[in-house]
């Protein structure tokens, strides 16, 4: 566990190198915990009880918050149970259940489709912003402040404000805007074929600024003199574009892919909000999928089928996250 | 910077990146500036000329009535207070756990340390969509505690509280913070409790910074755990009262309000910029 | 949970000990400091306007005053397919709160809601309802679970100024389908707006496309509710008439994306021409959706007359209890349902307080709905309060004559919202994609809500 990223801590830890060449190697007067344990009462004079009275907070919070009702999903997947009668043990029956449910392909498939068009629009178009905004040396702050705007607007917000811009009459927002170039209109969400693209429009002009930033801060610690060498070497601009900025960005790029697709595999806000699913289960993602087998349904939920597909989707999730995990310490610790 | 100055100098360079750059801030200002403005304009238009004539300029006028109607009808001062409330004790709640728990792990070290540290991390590897029913379910009935948190506060602050990644991000910090520092305090009769208040605390103010950052940003924008949490509509925040009231209320005072929802986290993002950015910048490089 | 089960029992104990011998609970604890019973009752939807707050509040004051010892918490509260299940589990509905008839059935036999025969039986008019209505709140044992408090049939709403700019007579809205596809492409032909729209979303899609079946004479299930039969030739029939006003007529607008909510309010907004809603909807559109009152028109569906079956889908609401009432909290909520739904249906002077007090702060007095005793008191009733009337009833009078020479047919029995839910991909299928195909699309949906049906 080196350090963080680079930027915020690197003041902090020029301090600390300089105060103490080694503060990682074991500690001669070692932490009171690690003395060999005696009574009760040696114990608590060597500090055993401090420790355990600051650790409590996170204890009860992730006990009761966060462990207790991970291992409740688990046994919960295996159960059916409506919450009157006490609950009983079925197997894998909700697994079956589930993959049994033909909604089920249509979720996963509009999860990939969305997942896949957040790629297509949301990748690209930053990283080109960024390293455009790079270069700039006057008001790069007015810059970052204008396209980070866009995150700073609440999400239910952004989305009651477009569905209003998607009117698919030929008075609405974006139809008389393409009305101005001969376009349109279109019917934006109230198309099969639209409504999805639809809604990862808006949820790139809200997250798309987040990453900019990103990217900018990476671009803005390149070594200088990396573009300096390469210019001595006589390198066109496009050379130092794609031979000293994109190498120094790769591990960045990477955790942004995969940062991206953690959150989009678990995509709500829009399609609750703009379609309910609709038109015709076309925007149906796996979350909401979940929503309906627990919340949907009048009359109780199917808590074990909602679980069960929470837990399937976790196993795909934990997957990606190892990546994750195994990227950012490589380039972390780089 | 690709471009060094000696490029710079060079006028194709110069105006090539002048143009672009005027490109860059025109589309920026469209993009992300344009629907803020578009929004403001409506806010205090007619709905009728909303309808019909969208991009046009208020043909029969302003209606500045709009937002004192929208605060008055749709509560917004009660929402927005709501609002703050649930950031506040969410923000609260999380910098407790972390600054305890990374203290206590990372300065402390008691022996049971790394696997607590692995459970905790661990949980980084769950998405919060796994937690959705059986946390909701726990919510209903809190082990040990005769009182369903439903409808209550503590229902969306503590969950926050959870927040393994707050834990990572304060233990590496304290994890480099000088070791001779607490053995001097040590040393001068200081107990756990003084070092953490009075020197560890103290020294961890930019961490803290960008957690507090985190954790408002994310209160602010939550939607589905309040959704089901506060099924009260006298205990909702804006992010769950708009979508409700947007099924009832005229257009033209629904976006009203939806301005007014919208300027206070904007004037806040202005007045604390740079530690948003610099949050931004770290967050999406380290969050799950 | 602990405590409020405790004070309930409290309450209960003092409740037997001062008011009758009903001392049916096992604790009596009881601290004989005041005999207050809380109970928590629905108040309005969310985002009404104040005025219709305020004059539920000076209700809750009158029964307050009429039942010293009951205390009243409104809540607002709006019954959704969507939120309906978190709230149930959760605990957090209102001590009395209303529901579907869909819903009554499954509720009661799940027992979710609380038995109200006991204090059921007191009530005077007890044996007077409507035998098909009162049966809708009944358990398997005969036991009156839920109190019916409203019936509506499903009307065409029509807008008034659209047919009028259209160039259409508002006084004599279309009677066959024909004539209603045919108004619909003039109103979008002429004002641009949707001559004709339907709602999709949130089991709404199935609930509208079921009232049209059953226009046109046929059924969703068997009568025994163990075969599925959406794919029948009337639901075919529906749908095309659909995709036609929508593909070839262009007349649906742009919009098909509506639920209950969102097609009120573009109604109220002058952006439909025509639609189908319950006979009830006018109370809403007026509290949520600042209707004017001249826009709106309502009239009789219009039936397939070659076709016996053809009737009007007719539903209704039940008011219930919750079954962590104490037995105090059931006598007080039944004198609440007494008081507030009930009183003002079966009793003069209650039918004209209460018409007094909504017509006072200027809310709908009037709106047309079915008898939930018979058609004699519901007449009577309407005799009673024909002073404070203060909707447009002339504007609905074709509804009013048509609806009582229609067949009502309730909605289908199992799985009903289920049921619903399935067709709502179907119906948004029809009207987003021209060369959806409507056979297969129902087969598939039939076969989708057989296999519900199978698991009982």
């Amino acid at each position: 566990m080196a350090s963080a990223p680079p930027d915020v801590f690197d003041r902090q830890r020029t301090l600390v190198r300089r105060r103490s060449s080694n503060n990682s190697a074991p500690d001669a007067s070692a932490t009171p915990a690690r003395r060999v344990r005696r009574s009760p009462l040696s114990w608590v004079r060597g500090g055993g009880l401090s420790t355990l009275i600051f650790l409590a907070p996170m204890l009860v919070v992730f006990g009761v918050f966060s462990w207790y009702p991970i291992v409740r999903a688990v046994v919960m997947s295996l159960q059916e149970t409506n919450l009157a009668t006490a609950a009983q043990w079925v197997g894998l029956q909700n697994f079956r259940h589930v993959l049994d449910d033909p909604l089920l392909g249509t979720a996963v498939r509009n999860t990939l489709y969305f997942t896949f068009l957040a790629l297509v629009f949301g990748y690209p178009i930053p990283l080109v912003m960024a390293v455009l905004m790079s270069e700039v040396r006057k008001w790069r702050g007015l810059y970052s402040a204008l396209a980070y705007l866009p995150v700073v607007v609440p999400p239910v917000v952004a989305v009651l404000l477009w569905k209003f811009f998607y009117d698919g009459s030929p008075t609405g927002v974006f139809n008389t805007v393409a009305g101005w170039f001969g376009l349109g209109p279109y019917p934006w969400l109230q198309s099969e074929s639209t409504a999805m693209p639809s809604l990862v429009l808006e949820a790139t002009w809200a997250a798309a600024g987040g990453t900019v930033i990103i990217y900018l801060a990476a671009l803005l610690s390149v070594p200088p003199e990396l573009y300096d060498a390469a210019s001595v070497d006589g390198a066109s601009t496009w050379r130092k574009v794609w031979h000293v900025t994109m190498p120094q960005l790769r591990g960045i790029m990477l955790i942004t892919l995969i940062l991206q697709l953690i959150g989009t595999a678990q995509v709500f806000l829009e399609p609750y909000l703009f379609t309910g699913g609709g038109p015709s289960n076309s925007t149906l993602t796996v979350l909401l999928l979940i929503y309906n087998y627990a919340f949907g349904n009048s009359l109780g939920g199917d808590y074990g089928a909602a679980t069960a597909l929470s837990v399937m989707l976790a196993g795909a999730l934990a997957i990606l996250s190892a990546v994750y995990f195994r990227l950012t310490r490589s380039w972390s610790t780089s | 910077m690709i471009f060094s100055s000696s490029d710079r100098r060079r006028r194709t360079v110069r105006y090539g990146l002048g143009t672009t750059h005027s490109i860059l801030l025109a589309l920026l200002i469209v993009i992300g500036l344009g629907p803020i403005l578009w929004l403001a304009k409506a806010a205090i238009t007619p709905t009728q000329d909303t309808l019909r004539q969208p991009m046009a300029f208020w043909p029969h006028g302003m209606d500045w009535g709009n937002l004192t109607t929208a605060w008055d009808t749709m509560l917004l001062g009660h929402v927005i207070m709501n609002t703050i409330w649930l950031a506040a004790g969410s923000w609260v709640s999380q910098i407790v756990v972390a600054t305890t728990a990374g203290y206590a792990l990372s300065v402390l070290k008691p022996k049971y340390g790394p696997i607590l540290n692995g459970l905790v991390l661990g949980t980084l590897l769950v998405p919060t969509v796994v937690l959705l029913v059986p946390l909701y379910l726990t919510i209903l009935h809190p082990p040990g505690w005769g009182h369903s948190l439903l409808n209550s506060f503590w229902a969306v602050w503590l969950p926050a509280g959870a927040n393994a990644f707050n834990i990572l991000l304060i233990k590496r910090f304290f994890d480099n913070l000088p070791r001779e520092i607490f053995e001097a305090a040590r040393v001068d009769g200081a107990g756990p409790f003084r070092l953490f208040w009075t020197i560890v605390l103290p020294m961890s103010r930019p961490i803290l910074g960008v957690v507090s950052v985190f954790a408002i940003i994310a209160s602010w924008k939550d939607f589905l755990w309040p959704l089901l949490v506060l099924p009260d509509p006298g205990k909702q925040p804006l992010s769950v009262r708009l979508p409700t009231l947007a099924g009832s209320v005229e257009l033209d005072i629904l976006l009203a309000g939806l301005l007014i929802a919208t300027l206070i986290p904007i004037a806040l993002f202005l007045l604390v910029q740079r530690l948003f950015l610099r949050g931004a910048s770290l967050g999406g490089a380290l969050k799950g | 949970m602990k405590t409020s089960r405790v004070l309930a029992a409290a309450l209960t104990g003092v409740l037997a000990v001062g008011l009758t011998a009903c001392s049916s609970s096992s604790k009596k604890k009881s601290s004989d400091k005041g005999g207050d019973v809380t109970l928590s009752v629905v108040s309005l939807k969310p985002g009404s306007e104040k005025a219709a707050f305020d004059t539920f509040n000076a209700q809750i004051k009158q029964f307050e005053a009429q039942n010293p010892h009951i205390k009243l918490q409104p809540k607002e509260y709006e019954w959704k397919a969507t939120t309906f299940a978190a709230q149930l589990a959760g605990g957090t509905l209102p001590t009395v709160f209303t529901i579907p008839f869909t819903d009554g059935k499954s509720l009661i036999e799940r027992q979710q809601v609380a038995d109200l025969n006991k204090q059921f039986q007191t009530l005077p008019y007890a044996s007077q309802f409507n035998p098909t209505v009162i049966g809708a709140g009944k358990g398997a044992n005969g036991d009156v679970y839920g109190l019916p408090t409203a019936a509506y049939g499903v009307g065409l709403q029509y807008n008034r100024t659209l047919f009028k700019q259209a160039g259409l007579d508002p006084d004599s809205p279309p009677t066959t389908w024909d004539e209603i596809r045919a108004d619909a492409k003039q109103i979008a032909d002429k004002t641009g707006q949707a001559g004709y729209a339907e709602m999709t979303q949130n089991a709404t899609g199935g609930w509208m496309l079921t009232t049209l079946t059953y226009a046109l004479g046929g059924r969703m299930e068997s009568d025994d509710g163990k075969t599925a039969t959406v794919n029948n030739p009337q639901t075919k029939a529906a749908l095309q008439k659909l995709h036609d006003m929508r593909w070839d007529d262009k007349a649906m607008g742009s919009n098909f994306l509506y639920d209950w909510g969102s097609i009120n309010q573009a109604f109220a907004a002058g952006k439909i021409g025509m639609y189908m809603g319950g006979s009830d909807v006018y109370t809403s559109l007026v509290q949520q959706n600042k209707i004017k009152p001249d826009d709106y028109g309502l009239a009789a569906l219009p039936l397939d007359s070659s076709s016996s079956g053809s009737g009007i889908l007719g539903g209704g609401t039940l008011a219930v209890v919750s079954t962590k009432a104490s037995e105090a909290q059931k006598d007080a909520a039944v004198k609440w349902i007494d008081f507030y739904y009930m009183h003002k249906l079966t009793t003069q002077d209650g039918a004209q307080l209460d018409a007094k007090t909504l017509a006072a702060g200027k809310q709908p007095v009037g709106t047309p709905a079915l008898p939930i005793f018979n058609k004699g008191l519901l007449d009577k009733y309407n005799g009673w309060i024909s002073s404070y009337v203060n909707v447009p009833l002339p504007q609905m009078k074709s509804f009013t004559d048509g609806v009582f020479s229609q067949k009502l047919v309730s909605e289908p029995a199992a799985h009903t919202q289920e049921l619903y839910t399935a067709l709502d991909p179907v119906v948004q299928a029809v009207l987003t994609n021209k060369g959806a195909n409507i056979d297969s699309l129902l087969d598939k949906a039939n076969g989708d809500i057989q296999n519900i049906l199978n698991r009982g």
